[in-house]
């Protein structure tokens, strides 16, 4: 599903020059759950943005589902994301002014989703996360668990063929944290593929593959057992 | 979508409730004024533009040297229109208007000083004043027509049918009404309540055909498809034509009905503005106030970017394109612009008749016009869409990437745009400042300015219906009863100058000379009664010197011009008729006081064109008390008409009307703009102080003080001020600079205002910040570090 070949990307400043992903290879099948681990600063991030298509990068080869997609524009990568990938993050990023139900329903708008049929597919997924309850709560008003539960179902509204997760138990307790892997876990199992950022050894354990990152390089990967 | 949008919007307005206040006011506030402004440049350019028949219809001008100057102007002789109509085959008609006339209208016992002109009867052949009542084809032919506008019928007949009534002319001739006229518009140059016929003036004994007398505007309706300049080189030589005495060089010619109003400032024969300039000035302050109140939502949404990044960053992970976001945020604008249009309708509709008393024009809102809330809702998209534009286009640029890792800081460099766009905003308040400063410095200087005479307690009444023959009677009564304390009649009001000549004739003159001498004239006693100064000779006294009818008194600009040595005794002659210096007078302001006084010729008593009668009041008694016994001794002597008088300062005070309108307008922009400016001033240093509760934590746990904290909190935003005021000083000295060369008698640009422009605005600007300043300095640095 997705290749990823001699990808470069640095980061500029006037005075600074960061390489974040430094001729980096990596390839993800579809259906696999992998973890990205790796020190502060080695790239994970970047390389995760740039699979999200919310970064280009520099140079190097980045096939999406055998299509060339680092040279898209704006425009085609945002039709592509739209259709392909669902994001989880760290600090959840729902958006403070809608509610949990219209924060869910956002992705089906941008994919043209008919009303009646928006409000089945939100329904349904909020019920399968157990936060149907709060769906018309505001984020500020729900636990981070639960943030996080919306933040996830958010993501799999769409039913996207790859998950993007950015650390999403960082800001999570281990009771919440474990509820969230499970969740990911799940879908995995349904057949969606999961790419996962990761400082935490026992969440990469969920994963079938760890990609061990430093210094904008893949160094080692692990296949789980 | 547009729900999601709309519901986000709402939200966010009800969530932030002071940046929604701010940015609804100042939209609200703006869009008003320049609503306002907007009419009254509509009501300029549409000025006559109305009549069916403009694209035909001209005034006749001429161009000719005087004073060494080509000049143009649109009295022309009264023959002139039935000569144009014979010699020239392009016109179709030419009609007549005479000066504006004030008649006393008798109705039974009803009695009324009316306004209106007599003019051709074709008039409202070539004019497109409809008539409710009438035929406006034949309405002035017969009889002794006379028409009235519809208020005045009211006025005059209550509510009867005024058609075939009779009215009484200054109580002797009698006019059959037939026509009522729609009442006029608010935009046409026209000013009259009837219309009487040209015979009227013959029958007066006003009318005249000589070549010499430009007394009367001459309007001409060319024939369909003629040509305008075939016309017009036709009627060029006509005035030479006829009057073999003039210059060769005189040339007349035709004014379009499309210029009257904006265009009919003349240099050196030439078109040079005019009300145009205005136009354009007014359309420019209108644009900048819009601006200004756009400026504040632009720069209060961008300071709070932060706030809205993380919305951006979600929405383009979940699939949102740039063109998706820009649509939402400009839909939010639009929104708030649409509150903030709904207000301004408010403010419009409480505003409208004061801003109409201010700018001496009848405006109004036809509400009830579709065309007007189309526009509106326009007009509104459009504040919109600018004030939305670059927050816009700002915010939907944010890479989600960086903004949803929570790390995200909007830049803080040297020069953004939102600093450029508050030296803008303040740029144009200062400029107005400083401008509203020198206007009224210049007004104060005009009006300080000696006018060399005295103008407290005189009083002047017009010479009407049997007060001319009275006039020794009353002259008598007013003096012995103590009312007035010297009594004079004139020709014109002292404030006014109805009459000029170069055709003055003296020893030794230049044959060459064209000056253009000021024409007044009085019987006696104008000395005492305007007290004048007299720098040789004597005044008029009919009973020690009876000679003293075919005297002259001369300013001394005339005695200079006219280069007379021993100018006492001399003969000077105006068209054939022989006058003698009696006396020298220092210069007087007949006219505008912000021009050198011409040279002046007051003829005695056989010049006989007396309209005028002035009395200085006697200051033992009350005003009150005078006004009432010189009304009795008025109404005694001419029963038949009111007493109708003015006070000669409060007339001179009209001389500055204009300017001083100029100037409260100007003072009105600035206050506006200041207002609204600091709006915005204070929404950002509102989040000035909540992004940096951290740092003023900081450091007051390290010792600082709160003047400390408040002045580093202020100094970023005086900056800007005082960079603006930089900015708008050399811009306001040039167009002060420009604006002033008008006047020949005029102020000269005091640094000090410069200086007080700078203080006020700089003192308003901290007084804005430093409350949000404050309030952050005093907050106590373990509660702000909390918030870490």
């Amino acid at each position: 599903m997705i290749k990823i070949t001699d990808l470069e990307k640095i980061y500029r400043t006037e005075e600074v020059e960061t390489v974040a992903l430094n001729k980096l290879s990596l390839e993800v099948k579809e259906g696999e759950f992998v973890a990205i681990m790796g020190p502060s600063g080695c790239g994970k991030s970047t390389l995760l943005n740039i699979v999200g298509l919310l970064d280009d990068p520099d140079s190097g080869s980045f096939k999406f589902n055998g299509i060339e997609v680092a040279k898209f524009n704006e425009r085609k990568r945002a039709d592509l994301r739209k259709r392909n990938i669902g994001f989880v993050f760290q600090s959840f990023n729902l958006i403070d002014e809608l509610t949990v139900f219209e924060n869910v329903e956002l992705p089906l708008i941008y994919t043209g989703v008919k009303s009646s049929e928006r409000k089945k597919r939100v329904e349904e997924v909020l019920d399968k996360m157990q936060i149907m309850h709060r769906r018309n709560h505001y984020p500020q008003q729900l636990s981070g668990g639960q943030q996080q539960r919306v933040a996830v179902a958010r993501a799999v509204v769409n039913r996207p063929k790859l998950i993007l997760a950015d650390e999403p138990t960082g800001n999570l307790d281990s009771h919440n944290g474990n509820e969230v892997m499970q969740l990911l876990t799940d879908l995995n199992e349904q057949g969606t593929t999961i790419v996962m950022v990761t400082h935490s050894e026992h969440d990469a354990r969920y994963s079938h593959r760890i990609v061990r990152m430093l210094d904008g390089q893949t160094v080692l990967e692990n296949i789980m057992v | 979508m547009i729900r999601n949008f709309f519901k986000i919007a709402l939200r966010n307005l009800l969530r932030n409730k002071a940046f929604s206040f701010i940015n609804i006011s100042g939209l609200a506030i703006g869009m008003a004024a320049t609503t306002l402004i907007i009419l009254w440049i509509q009501n300029e350019v549409s000025y006559d533009q109305f009549h069916e028949k403009k694209d035909r219809i001209y005034e006749a001008w001429n161009r000719a040297v005087f004073s060494g100057k080509l000049q143009c102007w649109n009295t022309t002789p009264k023959i002139l229109a039935r000569t144009t109509e014979k010699d020239v085959p392009e016109v179709e008609r030419a009609v007549r208007v005479n000066w504006p006339s004030n008649f006393l209208f008798s109705v039974g016992e009803k009695r009324l000083t009316v306004t209106g002109n007599i003019v051709d009867t074709g008039f409202l052949q070539v004019f497109s004043f409809p008539l409710l009542k009438g035929d406006p084809k034949t309405a002035l032919n017969n009889g002794s027509p006379i028409l009235l506008t519809e208020t005045l019928a009211k006025k005059l007949f209550a509510d009867d049918n005024a058609m075939g009534k009779v009215i009484k002319i200054d109580n002797k001739d009698n006019f059959t009404v037939t026509g009522i006229l729609k009442d006029l518009p608010n935009n046409t140059r026209f000013k009259f309540e009837y219309l009487l016929p040209w015979q009227y003036l013959s029958k007066r004994g006003e009318d005249d055909s000589t070549w010499g007398n430009n007394s009367t505007r001459t309007y001409v309706l060319l024939k369909q498809n003629a040509s305008f300049a075939s016309a017009n080189s036709k009627i060029k030589g006509t005035k030479v034509k006829y009057d073999k005495d003039e210059d060769p060089k005189w040339e007349m010619f035709l004014y379009p009905i499309s210029r009257w109003r904006l265009y009919s400032n003349f240099t050196n024969g030439k078109e040079d503005g005019g009300l145009i300039e205005f136009v354009r000035l007014f359309a420019i302050i209108a644009a900048f106030i819009l601006l200004i109140a756009c400026i504040n939502f632009m720069n209060l949404t961008t300071a709070r970017s932060e706030k809205r990044a993380k919305e951006v960053g979600i929405r383009k992970c979940v699939g949102a394109q740039k063109r998706s976001l820009v649509v939402q945020f400009i839909g939010e604008s639009i929104l708030l612009a649409f509150i903030g249009g709904l207000i301004a309708i408010f403010i419009l509709y409480i505003s409208l008749p004061p801003f109409g008393e201010l700018t001496d024009k009848k405006l109004f809102i036809d509400y009830a016009n579709p065309i007007f809330w189309l526009l509106g809702l326009g007009f509104i998209i459009l504040t919109g869409v600018i004030a939305g534009s670059y927050p816009a286009f700002f915010l939907s640029s944010f890479n989600p990437s960086t903004v949803l890792k929570g790390t995200f800081k909007a830049a803080n460099a040297l020069i953004t745009p939102r600093k450029l766009l508050v030296v803008l905003q303040f740029t144009f308040a200062i400029i107005l400042i400083i401008c509203t400063s020198i206007v009224k410095q210049q007004i104060d200087h005009a009006q300080g300015r000696q006018t060399g005479y005295a103008k407290d307690n005189l009083v002047y009444h017009h010479l009407t219906g049997d007060l001319e023959k009275n006039y020794q009677l009353v002259k008598n009564e007013l003096l012995s009863s103590g009312v007035a304390k010297a009594v004079t009649k004139t020709g014109s009001p002292l404030t006014q100058g109805w009459s000029d000549s170069w055709g003055f004739e003296w020893q030794g003159k230049d044959p060459n000379d064209k000056t253009d001498f000021d024409r007044f004239c009085a019987d006696e006693n104008l000395g005492n009664t305007a007290g004048l100064t007299f720098v040789k000779g004597r005044d008029f006294d009919l009973k020690s010197f009876p000679t003293d009818s075919s005297g002259v008194i001369l300013n001394e600009s005339a005695a200079k011009a006219m280069n007379l040595k021993d100018p006492i005794g001399q003969i000077v002659k105006d068209d054939h008729v022989e006058y003698h210096v009696v006396g020298i007078i220092k210069d007087f302001i007949l006219q505008s006081p912000y021009y050198p006084t011409k040279p002046m010729i007051i003829e005695g008593a056989k010049a006989n064109w007396f309209n005028i009668i002035h009395f200085k009041l006697n200051g033992a008694n009350s005003t009150a008390d005078n006004l009432k016994k010189a009304e009795a001794i008025f109404k005694k002597y001419n029963p038949q008409y009111p007493f109708e008088y003015n006070f000669v300062d409060e007339e001179y005070a009209q001389k500055f009307k204009s300017e001083k309108r100029t100037g409260t307008l100007a003072a009105l922009f600035a206050a506006l703009t200041i207002f609204i400016s600091c709006l915005g001033l204070f929404g950002l240093a509102t989040y000035m102080a909540e992004n940096r509760v951290k740092e003023i934590g900081v450091r007051k746990a390290l010792g600082a003080s709160v003047t400390g904290i408040t002045a580093l909190l202020s100094k970023d935003f005086l900056k800007l001020v005082m960079i603006s005021f930089l900015v708008a000083c050399p811009i306001a000295w040039w167009m002060m600079h420009e604006w002033l060369q008008k006047y020949p008698y005029r102020v000269s640009i005091q640094w000090s205002v410069f200086v007080f422009a700078g203080c006020l605005s700089f003192l308003i600007s901290l007084f804005t910040v430093s409350y949000q300043s404050i309030k952050a300095a005093i907050v106590s640095p373990v509660k702000s570090l909390r918030t870490e």
